[in-house]
């Protein structure tokens, strides 16, 4: 073989070994928080803006003059937490957005990986530090846990009817209630907002299962006017359970 | 049969009021989740395609309720087939009087056109489409229409996304052509139909005039005249070609390259040639709502048409387009050359080998329901000097969703060279004012 030859091919593989090793190494430098800009670059910006406000060119569109509007992760009055009300979310539920994604309104992005997605979450931290300074405290589940029975959701009727539930949500849960049909509620940007249907679990942005609607009864929907109830219903961990059974038992397939 | 079919898709969606089309269920969300408004498509609906039906930055292949088959994931049904049926409920034509055989013709309820798409993902990364279109007013025959197979992400995320198949060049570009808010609507043609011969064009259809061929007196490689307001050259719904598109540098820049067999031809390749186009894609801006982009191509052509001689000729399109969005306004427009070379040497004193055309788009969402739109075409026409006659039109609609998977719609063309008179097509349509429902599901 020639010299020549053998100088090519060497010179070859060091570009090659050279463009690898900056690579890796540029790839070590990107701290979680630079990898999660460049998932939010490619995967929210055009819904969430590029600075965060809710204001891409896409967010428009899906609720033009109604809520909901994509996310302001500025103002920070983030909905689905497991923390009380006026707090920031955890990690943990940024990341179950992320993976279940929001019925009606977003996508879900399970196809990033669990790593991307906690990366993409460390980001989105960043828009409100502020909010994300102290690490949150998440609201205990009552204790005991009362599984689904009729005759616990039965009881749970008299606890929708004495927190006035149906003001909004409506008798039947079907999102009628007399404030709602006055048109006057609204979410924290000002736009129209509905009471959501309770007979239909599988739409509930925040998860339909017995645990996902204790957590939002308890933590409040913050930015809407989902209240939260953890003072009403402190002490009463039966009666909390029992109202979740009475919501899960509106829905027809219950 | 159409009707029948339409009542019993009408009786199955209303019964299952979540039924959404096909995406929509799949990922459960609302169809304007990336639709500006059905059909068009928002920022995060063009991403969506661009990485070939994956969400924007992930190589999921669909995700929800998957069936296995070894290493072979396939959507459910449900999940990738969608259709799409357009009703053309009433059309009124007001022609010139003047003008021999003419007057007001008014054309109720004909089912025009029924659409059948399956869009998905097959594994990661590997996506596909096929469509096939009715359309009534012209035969009750099934058209396959697109079918292709995308190869997305090969090198790195969005870097090279690769279509094979018959495909539509134009899905890319900042005036996409498919997907149009103002519904083309259709001619009428009255002999002499056959090898060489240029029809009577009794209405003539108003196009986007930026995407017609623009020429009088070329035929296609079968013998068959392409008539100035069709549909050509990087904006064809269908050609057999490979395609590869791409943002290595993020964001804010878009390639594509493409071949194609050209010569609008269904199949084979009886010019043993290849058309080919290039573009490329700037955008801008992220927030305030607000999003531009701007683009441009060129398209060449090889031996892709015919003249009266029989010779073969070659047509090509430069063109710019762009496209701007904030909140509630989308505006978009387009101007494009063509240039017709080869041309036998004894036909450039009766032939015009360049035309030009233009056309601007606007939509406004007035309510979360009503959609207006605006469309001006102008056309300067090519080809033989003895019939050749530009066009200019201007056309509004207004379209109302019931729901955001269907919609009424009622529109109005209007020609403003009406008054210049003359025998030309282009001259004889006045008005025309349709009204349509269109389903998808
Ligand atoms: C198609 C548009 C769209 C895309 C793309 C999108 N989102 Fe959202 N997102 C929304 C909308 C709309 C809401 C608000 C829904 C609501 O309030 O009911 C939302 C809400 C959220 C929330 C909920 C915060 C809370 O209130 O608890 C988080 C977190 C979030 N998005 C993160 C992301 C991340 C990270 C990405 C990219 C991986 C992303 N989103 C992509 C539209 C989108
Ligand atoms: C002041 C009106 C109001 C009252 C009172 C109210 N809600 Fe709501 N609720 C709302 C609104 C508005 C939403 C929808 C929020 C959204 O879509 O972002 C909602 C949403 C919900 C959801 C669905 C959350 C999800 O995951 O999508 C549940 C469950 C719920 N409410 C249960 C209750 C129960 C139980 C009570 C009584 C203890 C109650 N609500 C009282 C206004 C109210």
């Amino acid at each position: 073989m020639r010299v020549q030859t053998l100088m090519s091919y060497w010179l070859c593989l060091s570009i090659a070994g050279l463009i690898g090793h900056v690579s890796s190494w540029a790839a070590l430098a990107d701290s979680d928080i630079q990898l999660g800009q460049k998932i939010y670059e490619r995967s929210c910006v055009t819904c969430h803006g590029e600075f965060g406000k809710g204001d891409g060119p896409a967010a428009f569109y899906n609720s033009a003059y109604s809520a909901p509007r994509p996310r302001d992760f500025t103002v920070g009055n983030y909905k689905f937490r497991s923390t009380p009300s006026g707090e920031a979310p955890t990690d943990q539920d940024i990341f179950r957005v992320l993976t279940n994604g929001i019925p009606g309104y977003m996508p879900s992005f399970s196809g990033l990986s669990e790593e991307q997605r906690w990366q993409v979450t460390a980001y989105l931290k960043q828009f409100s530090p502020d909010l994300f300074r102290e690490s949150p405290t998440v609201v205990d589940l009552p204790d005991p846990f009362i599984p689904f029975s009729l005759k616990s959701a039965q009881q749970g009727r008299s606890v929708y009817l004495e927190m006035e539930c149906q003001a909004c949500h409506g008798l039947d849960g079907r999102g009628t209630g007399a404030t709602t049909l006055m048109n006057d509620l609204a979410d924290s940007r000002g736009l129209q907002i509905s009471s959501t249907d309770l007979t239909f679990p599988q739409s509930f942005k925040n998860g339909g299962t017995g645990q996902d609607i204790i957590r939002t009864v308890l933590t409040g929907l913050d930015g809407t006017p989902m209240p939260s109830y953890e003072a009403q219903l402190q002490g009463r961990s039966e009666d909390a359970w029992h109202l979740v059974n009475y919501v899960l038992s509106l829905s027809p397939t219950h | 049969m159409g009707i029948i079919l339409m009542f019993t898709l009408w009786g199955s969606w209303m019964q299952d009021a979540y039924a959404l089309p096909a995406f929509a269920r799949k990922y459960q969300v609302n169809c304007n989740v990336c639709h500006t408004r059905q059909p068009r498509l928002n920022s995060f609906g063009e991403q969506f395609l661009e990485n070939g039906y994956q969400m924007p930055g992930t190589e999921d292949g669909g995700i929800v309720e998957k069936l296995k088959y070894g290493d072979v994931t396939l959507d459910q049904v449900s999940n990738y087939l969608g259709i799409l049926f357009g009703l053309n409920a009433l059309e009124n034509t007001q022609l010139r009087r003047d003008v021999p055989g003419s007057g007001d013709q008014t054309d109720i309820a004909s089912p025009t056109i029924l659409r059948m798409f399956t869009i998905g993902t097959f594994a990661k990364n590997v996506g596909f489409l096929v469509d096939s279109t009715t359309l009534f007013a012209q035969s009750s025959d099934l058209e396959l229409g697109r079918a292709f197979v995308t190869v997305n992400n090969l090198g790195g995320m969005d870097w090279a996304h690769l279509r094979v198949g018959r495909l539509d060049p134009s899905a890319y570009f900042s005036f996409a052509t498919d997907r149009p808010q103002f519904i083309p609507v259709g001619p009428k043609l009255a002999p002499p139909f056959g090898s060489f011969a240029t029809p009577a064009v009794d209405r003539w259809a108003p196009m986007p005039s930026a995407f017609a061929s623009k020429f009088y007196g070329l035929f296609d490689r079968s013998r068959t005249a392409i008539m100035p307001y069709e549909s050509t050259l990087y904006n064809s719904d269908k050609e057999l070609g490979i395609d590869l598109h791409g943002r290595p540098f993020g964001n804010w820049f878009l390639y594509q390259v493409g071949i194609l067999n050209g010569g609008n031809e269904r199949a084979g390749d009886s010019n043993h040639s290849k058309d080919w186009y290039v573009m490329t894609r700037f955008d801008y801006a992220q927030s305030d709502y607000f999003s531009a982009n701007l683009s441009g191509f060129a398209y060449f052509g090889n031996h892709n048409a015919k003249v009266s001689t029989g010779a073969d000729v070659s047509r090509s399109r430069y063109g710019v387009a762009a496209r701007l969005r904030y909140k509630w306004l989308d505006v978009y427009g387009a101007y494009t050359i063509d240039r017709v070379t080869d041309l036998p040497s004894g036909m450039s004193a009766t032939f015009d080998a360049t035309a030009s055309g233009v056309t601007v788009e606007t939509h406004a969402l007035v309510t979360d329901r009503l959609l207006l739109g605006v469309r001006f075409d102008h056309m300067d026409a090519g080809g033989l000097l003895a019939t050749r006659t530009s066009a200019t039109f201007l056309a509004w609609q207004a379209k109302y969703y019931l729901r955001s998977n269907l919609s009424m719609t009622i529109r109005h063309d209007m020609n403003l060279r009406d008054a210049e008179g003359g025998m030309s097509a282009a001259r004889n349509l006045r008005n025309l004012f349709s009204m349509d429902l269109t389903a998808v599901f």
